[in-house]
């Protein structure tokens, strides 16, 4: 077959691997476990890996779900660079001796799928590398389904009901965290326009899918390349490279006070607001994803501050587990959701008691947060001296 | 000729700012109500390209594929950095592409109507696609390098290279800022958190000067403004639009609601009593201990 395995391109920072990149592993597992049963076939699960000096990792990957990994060592792939890492990772994806050291089946061309992490790496890195092998590609999914589909497209069948096997069902959602869109890379049958799109291929949210348990005791290949390239793919020199502390920083604090659209009578005072009572819950302050989109007109410094997507909470930003959150004037997208529910109490601010956020807190207080956090303002100051707070 | 020719590839994006923005009862945006405005994003690459033209004097042209309408989106981000031109590739072939049969536009618009660039900016990506994916694979179809995530650079014109710093933010690590240097021609996506600094008084002059520019022009944008068809393009139709597009939207649901995953008790926001007790709670779920 021309188009085989899973190829998952492992991110990591000297040897030490991005969580998501174990997590897309697992997800790979799982359903090349259920393909391979389905199809009675032998398709592996395949790291690739560029890197320096760090074949440890590589074995690592095994532990964790893949089948093969495939190692690209050059110190000039210690740090990665979107141009020599998309032809490293071209070069490998297009490579016919490779694959056949982890598989006896012939007639490799390019994988199957394809797997990027939908980081501000893998986002860029995707997106080249699929423009190099001129195949589709689907960011930020969340949810992966391999299925036997039919489908009637005005181009790619010409109107005609034809069968698709074995199709990557790669879903994502939307900005407003209520639709859920399915994406499909099909090749085009029409005869006008025939032509193959191959690898299958999509980035993926960090944080959503679950590593698999490692075991110590799967064992598989990895096959070093020694990759292609000269003074021009180098063109990019790292000049410096700064470890900075990032203004945000959710891990660090025990609580995250969140606010929404629900800020919109008057955002400037609840923006205040709000940030008056991170810093009384001695609590970094996010953001909903509307919010990054700067939607309300306020000072620069507020707007510089807090409208960023560096605060934002779900799946297109980070994803907290403080011991407390609080939710103000958020009504609880799917996308929100699933950046914060792994907090240990969550409070919510909402004058909608029909707000999808209701479901996920411990706490409602109906109400609209200009009406209530002075009110809970005072309360917390009046309780404060009282308290004393665990370091 | 200028020393320095850059283009801004910008798109016409729904306008997400409140009053504009007009949401359906179930949280969808309602498209059919909501304005189309210059995408925030490509709000800051236009910054970016502004910046260009003070420090180096470059001649700017501003490109969009998009209906007729989005001539509106140019004259924004005319406004914003001072264009020299205005290109709307628009042609009904090209409704309905993925991002690989955008960049295939886009790559062939800008390889044939533009002067010899040094530098495409574009922005981080758009507010309601969010694939981030059309700026990368233009760049790599035009060959340019691409350089992501850019929060400033600057030129040296004499041995024609970028320097650029990048801010890169990997889950569950620390931030990175990465100081790059590259030869010119470079392809930047930049990052949102991109501000424009002019330190000088001669570059503040100068930004006053194409600020001032900026403002008369805009009003008069359409005599900037050329617009190109798939022909004029010379597009290879089966490459862009729906044909080109290797993807396809297969089905749009609503996300299935989640069961409630924790049981609310329902607290009246007007109470000081049961906002109270809402304050202990936040202290003991903090750890703190109550000393009574």
């Amino acid at each position: 077959m021309k188009y085989q395995h899973l190829y998952v391109v492992v991110e990591h920072e000297d040897g030490k691997p991005v969580p998501v990149s174990l997590e897309m592993l697992g997800e790979a597992r799982r359903l090349m476990d259920g393909y391979n049963k389905r199809y009675s076939s032998d398709e592996k699960v395949v790291a690739v890996v560029l890197g320096h000096g760090v074949r440890k990792l590589c074995e690592e990957l095994i532990f964790y779900g893949a089948d093969a990994v495939i190692y690209a060592d050059s110190p000039e792939l210690r740090y990665t660079r979107n141009l020599i890492d998309t032809k490293v990772i071209s070069q490998i994806a297009t490579n016919k001796e490779l694959a056949a050291k982890f598989s006896a089946a012939s007639g490799f061309v390019k994988p199957r799928y394809m797997f990027f992490a939908a980081d501000n790496v893998g986002r860029q890195l995707s997106s080249t590398v699929l423009a190099e092998l001129e195949s589709g590609l689907a960011s930020d999914i969340n949810k992966l389904v391999i299925e036997d589909l039919e489908i009637k497209h005005e181009h790619k069948t010409k109107g005609q009901a034809m069968k698709y096997e074995r199709t990557l069902e790669m879903y994502r959602p939307d900005f407003s965290g209520f639709l859920w869109t399915t994406i499909l890379c099909l090749d085009n049958r029409n005869p006008a326009i025939e032509r193959e799109y191959h690898p299958q291929a999509c980035s993926i949210i960090p944080g959503v899918f679950v590593p698999i348990e490692r075991d110590i005791t799967r064992r598989g290949p990895v096959v070093d390349y020694v990759p292609k390239f000269d003074e021009r793919d180098l063109r990019v020199k790292i000049v410096n490279r700064k470890i900075v502390k990032s203004a945000v920083d959710f891990d660090s604090k025990k609580a995250v006070v969140s606010f929404g659209r629900g800020i919109k009578d008057s955002p400037e005072e609840n923006i205040k607001m709000v940030a008056e009572l991170g810093k009384l819950l001695e609590a970094e302050v996010g953001v909903s994803l509307p919010i990054s989109k700067k939607p309300f007109a306020v000072s620069d410094g507020a707007s510089s501050t807090y409208m960023i997507p560096d605060r934002v909470i779900g799946t297109s930003g980070r994803k907290v587990a403080p011991l407390l959150y609080v939710a103000a004037g958020i009504s609880g997208a799917m996308q929100h959701i699933a950046g914060m529910k792994e907090a240990g109490f969550v409070v919510a601010i909402n004058p909608d008691e029909n707000s999808p956020i209701k479901d996920e807190c411990d706490i409602f207080i109906k109400g609209r947060m200009e009406d209530v956090i002075p009110l809970l303002l005072e309360e917390l100051r009046k309780k404060k001296p009282a308290i004393e707070v665990r370091k | 000729m200028a020393n320095l020719n850059v283009a801004v590839i910008v798109k016409l994006e729904p306008d997400f700012s409140e009053g504009n923005v007009s949401y359906n009862s179930d949280g969808t945006l309602n498209r059919a109500e909501t304005k189309s405005i210059l995408g925030p994003h490509s709000a800051v690459a236009s910054n970016a390209a502004f910046y260009a033209k003070v420090l180096y004097g470059a001649r700017v042209a501003v490109t969009t594929m998009g209906p007729p309408i989005a001539d509106t989106a140019l004259q924004q981000a005319q406004l914003l950095c001072d264009a020299d031109e205005l290109h709307l590739y628009s042609d009904r072939m090209f409704a309905g592409a993925d991002t690989l049969a955008t960049a295939e536009v886009l790559r062939t618009g800008i390889s044939k109507v533009d002067a010899k660039l040094d530098i495409v900016f574009s922005g981080h990506r758009a507010s309601d696609g969010e694939t981030g994916q059309t700026g990368p694979q233009t760049a790599w179809k035009l060959g340019f390098t691409l350089l992501g995530n850019v929060i400033d650079y600057n030129v040296d014109m004499q041995s024609r290279t970028v320097r650029a710093r990048r801010l890169i933010t990997l889950q569950g690590f620390y931030d990175v800022i990465e100081e790059v240097e590259a030869p010119l021609p470079v392809f930047i996506a930049i990052d949102p958190s991109y501000k424009a600094s002019f330190n000088t008084v001669s570059q503040r002059l100068e930004y006053e000067k194409y600020h001032k520019e900026a403002k008369s022009r805009a009003p008069n944008y359409k005599q900037y403004l050329k617009v190109f068809n798939a022909q004029q393009l010379g597009v290879d139709p089966k490459l862009v639009g729906l044909p080109g597009s290797p993807t396809i939207v297969y089905k749009v649901e609503k996300i299935p609601k989640a069961k409630a995953s924790r049981k609310a008790e329902l607290i009246d926001g007007s109470s000081r009593e049961q906002l109270g007790k809402v304050a202990a709670k936040m202290y003991e779920v903090l750890g703190g201990i109550v000393i009574k």
